[in-house]
């Protein structure tokens, strides 16, 4: 249990949270995001470091293997000491088990043998493949919507909903904690969250952008612009 | 025997003073991290987050005016009662305070994101000042009866 009283200043310093989902501008950048979180003692900067590292996709290569990816994890988890943060953790973990496996089966993959990826669902996946939601509907009520989505390749409307989910989790455990290191862990993984989600809005922008100039291009394709200058 | 007697009931006269005190200085400490902390996010307004985090100040005055009021001579007759109601009251004022100063962080981190709550999020410090005053009142009351 860290000390409730640890980081008043700190939070009191951040945006709010819900703040960063609504506002046109991005409240706070990383950089000033990085500058408050000096604040933090040694210990607990080791601590969301290791977090960071093990949660978010930028810290991952693009030919990280599984193994290799379960092994990270394994191993941030064995320096995270606060209770909440583990079990924050261990959720999103399973979210990405979940999300993978849906991939791998679409994908065609046959079920794995032994576990697989992390977390208490890694054995019970294998076992339920032949099961549309392999059997989680119940504690995982977001998954048939993921499926669909899948099914329905709209990555991008996959990716929205995994953030929504991962959001919630943070949400609800952020109630728990006001002013403690927690407090200010969470603050730092619903940040990464919105600028997924911003990059994710300028991803789509971008797509629309680039359809929108291939149809106007379309129609001029035979123009001499040479001609015109001359 | 009649030394001890004697020491609890200078610790009675002098703890909610004491008490007080550390209720206010801890309490004071709480929520004017906060409102630095807000000054640094917000425009204006500083004036009212520095006022919110002196609330709970209050409490070493309590303290004081239950010192003066127990304060007389001390006999092994009366030093158990002034030993009680010094301690008790002390450790509510302590309690009222370092509990008000969480109140007041939590609304003045949230009235900087919205100013309109402003009265609403100060109702829990309120209340807590509350209870401290009932620790005030009765201390009072219930030390008239000590001789």
């Amino acid at each position: 249990m860290s000390d409730p009283d640890a980081y008043i200043a700190l939070i009191s310093s951040l945006p709010g949270s819900e703040r960063l989902f609504v506002a046109k501008q991005p409240p706070l950048s990383r950089l000033r995001l990085d500058g408050r979180l000096k604040a933090l003692t040694p210990e607990d900067a080791r601590v969301l470091k290791v977090m960071e590292h093990a949660l978010s996709w930028n810290e991952y290569n693009m030919d990280v293997t599984d193994a290799q990816a379960v092994e990270r994890c394994k191993q941030a988890l064995a320096d995270i000491p606060q209770p909440t943060l583990r079990s924050l953790f261990l959720e999103r973990m399973d979210l990405r088990t979940v999300v993978a496996a849906l991939r791998m089966r679409m994908q065609g993959g046959s079920p794995p043998a032994g576990a697989f990826g992390f977390g208490r669902w890694s054995r019970h996946i294998p076992a339920n493949w032949g099961d549309p939601d392999f059997r989680l509907s119940v504690p995982m009520p977001w998954i048939k919507e993921a499926r669909q989505l899948l099914e329905a390749e709209d990555p991008l409307g996959l990716e929205r909903l995994l953030l929504s989910v991962s959001h919630k989790q943070l949400k609800r455990h952020a109630g728990r904690h006001i002013f403690d290191f927690e407090a200010v862990a969470i603050y730092v993984l619903i940040w990464n969250i919105f600028d997924r989600w911003a990059q994710s809005n300028a991803q789509d922008a971008a797509i629309r952008f680039e359809k929108l100039a291939q149809q106007a291009m379309a129609n001029v394709a035979d123009f001499d612009f040479e001609r015109v200058s001359a | 025997m009649n030394e001890l007697v004697l020491t609890l009931g200078w610790l009675g006269i002098y703890a909610p003073m004491a008490l007080g005190a550390a209720a206010s200085a801890i309490g004071c400490a709480i929520a004017g991290q906060a409102s630095i902390g807000a000054m640094t996010e917000t425009e204006g307004g500083y004036g009212r987050f520095v006022g919110v985090s002196a609330f709970p100040s209050t409490m070493v005055i309590y303290g004081i005016v239950i010192m003066f009021t127990l304060n007389r001579d001390v006999t092994p007759e009366n030093a158990g009662g002034l030993f009680g109601i010094g301690i008790l009251s002390g450790i509510a004022l302590m309690y009222c305070g370092i509990w008000q100063g969480r109140a007041c962080a939590a609304a003045i981190n949230a009235t900087k994101e919205k100013p309109e709550i402003f009265g609403l999020a100060l109702a829990p410090a309120a209340i807590i000042e509350g209870f401290g005053v009932f620790a005030f009142v009765f201390a009072l009351v219930i030390s008239a009866g000590i001789s």
